[in-house]
């Protein structure tokens, strides 16, 4: 397991640079190149406030940062997971001549989705600096560890599917199906008291989701610590899937190549 | 000086069937429906068997044998890629291995930029790819087109790029498989020479080949491979002779 990482980190000019590959040739020959990271989930973001507002009658300029922080950290897992599932079958030329350790390509995605977390996280930024200027604080530095929470939880989970989906193709198509119905039952657009109100409070209480989009909302929409809770549920969860990637990867790790 | 030293012992790959098996839904319930067909059935493949060898510091190995003896999978085998499903192996060295050289490029990217994106592959540092920058670009000798995007490069372009990059840092152990050949008749000479020069270099070298005449000038030792076994093992001209009245038999 230690020299499993210390590889990693001997590989680690490889592994940025395809990450910083893949973020080039995503915006190649486009006029606004990175800004789309944030032109993008900004006008959903406009999008959606105006129709959920007129909807459920809420106040837009305080709805809009909500469904914001939602989206952008939910667009982050389902990349990681989807585009993780899906590393090694894209790194095949890599992985049939070289031996480096197959995490660092599911590293790659998630490193990659990281940059591009940390870019649409401006947006947010700034919109709650605008609108409610009051919530700054000590406490939104709290905020800044969702960055390496999410690439914990993230790296292990499309490391662990990467796994899977080498031998069993159909799960990333399976995958985003099972994404959509984590999105139904989290509060990630809809409001979590939508869920606390009836008896679906369990699908907020027990739900990582819920805690780990806690750790930024609470200090910047709410102007408040998050709870220990929120950050043990998040430890449970890095702790259980690195458990799982550790394990799989014990036996998946050399049979990878006979699938690609 | 480290000891660069070759130990296997008892040596045994498979290929396990279900990799390429189909596994489709479409399949699945083809089979569950038909009666079963027994004249089709595919096995795992048993790629190498049984296989104890030691090769030591400053030995040239040739490896002989039809396509499919397995000698490709013996050399990605020594190069850690294929895992064994039994046995021992024990590699001392850094191994650097010439396989499929085409392999890797960025087609958006420069020419230039791909040397550097390579070199990362192989597991070195931009700083030491920047100092071999010059040398690689004047070996692989494209003219400006070194400033280009791969996507324009021609075939014969592209491996002379490939083999200039994977060719500039050699390794205690070098392993090769039919890399000879590669690009006009003026680059394979040139080719020939950056190779021996990688040869002289390394420590150990094992080198799977057709050309009879590459392997009696490199190489002192043959094995000689049939059906995943090694079937001879000794100097390289009576490996050769031992190999050629193999065919005769046929």
């Amino acid at each position: 397991m230690f020299s499993y990482l210390t590889d990693i980190w001997k590989s680690r000019y490889f592994w940025t640079h395809l990450s910083f590959a893949d973020l080039r040739s995503r915006w190649r020959r486009s006029f606004f190149g990175i800004l789309w990271t944030i032109i993008q989930p900004l006008g959903m973001t406009l999008l959606l406030s105006i129709v959920f507002g007129k909807i459920f009658k809420v106040d837009i300029y305080e709805y809009a940062p909500y469904i914001l922080s939602g989206m952008i950290i939910w667009e982050f897992v389902t990349a990681s997971a989807i585009g993780g599932a899906l590393a090694f079958v894209q790194a095949d030329a890599y992985i049939k001549q070289c031996t480096h350790p197959l995490a660092i390509y599911t590293l790659r995605t998630v490193f990659t989705n990281i940059i591009v977390l940390g870019m649409a996280s401006l947006t947010l930024v700034a919109w709650v600096l605008v609108v409610m200027p009051g919530n700054f604080g000590w406490h939104w530095l709290a905020a800044l560890a969702i960055f390496p929470i999410l690439g914990l939880i993230a790296w292990p989970l499309a490391t662990f599917l990467a796994y899977i989906a080498t031998r069993f193709r159909d799960l990333p198509h399976a995958l985003s199906l099972i994404l959509q119905a984590m999105w139904f039952v989290s509060p990630i657009y809809f409001e979590a008291k939508i869920f606390k109100g009836g008896e679906l409070h369990a699908l907020v209480d027990y739900n990582p989701i819920y805690h780990l989009l806690e750790i930024v909302r609470a200090p910047l929409l709410q102007g408040t610590w998050p709870t220990i809770e929120n950050f043990a549920f998040c430890a449970g969860t890095i702790i259980a899937l690195i458990a799982s990637a550790a394990l799989l990867g014990r036996s998946a790790e050399k049979k990878v190549i006979f699938y690609l | 000086m480290k000891n660069n030293q070759i130990t296997l012992e008892n040596i045994n790959l498979y290929y396990s069937s279900v990799a390429f098996k189909e596994r489709s839904l479409k399949s699945l319930l083809g089979s569950a429906l038909r009666v079963t067909r027994k004249n089709h059935e595919i096995h795992d493949v048993h790629a190498l068997k049984n296989i104890s060898l030691d090769i030591g510091p400053g030995e040239r190995v040739g490896l002989l044998g039809h396509n499919g003896a397995g000698k490709s999978t013996f050399l990605k085998m020594l190069a850690g890629l294929y895992p064994i499903s039994s046995g021992r192996r024990r590699v001392t060295g850094t191994v650097r291995s010439l396989f499929d050289l085409s392999l890797g490029f960025e087609p958006d990217a420069s020419g230039r930029e791909n040397i550097l994106y390579r070199g990362l592959l192989l597991g070195l540092s931009p700083s030491f790819m920047r100092e071999r920058e010059e040398e690689i670009v004047a070996f692989a000798d494209l003219g400006e087109f070194i400033d280009y995007p791969i996507k324009t490069y021609s075939a014969g372009m592209q491996v002379r790029l490939a083999f200039a990059i994977s060719t500039a840092v050699g390794g205690e152990i070098l392993l090769l498989d039919e890399v000879i050949g590669a690009g006009d008749a003026n680059f394979m000479a040139k080719a020939k020479d950056r190779i021996l020069m990688l040869i002289e270099q390394s420590e150990i070298l094992v080198l799977a080949s057709h050309d009879f005449g590459a392997l009696t000038a490199i190489c002192e030792r043959g094995l000689v491979f049939n059906h995943g076994q090694i079937i001879f093992d000794g100097n390289i001209n009576d490996s050769i002779s031992f190999y050629q009245k193999s065919i005769e038999a046929k």
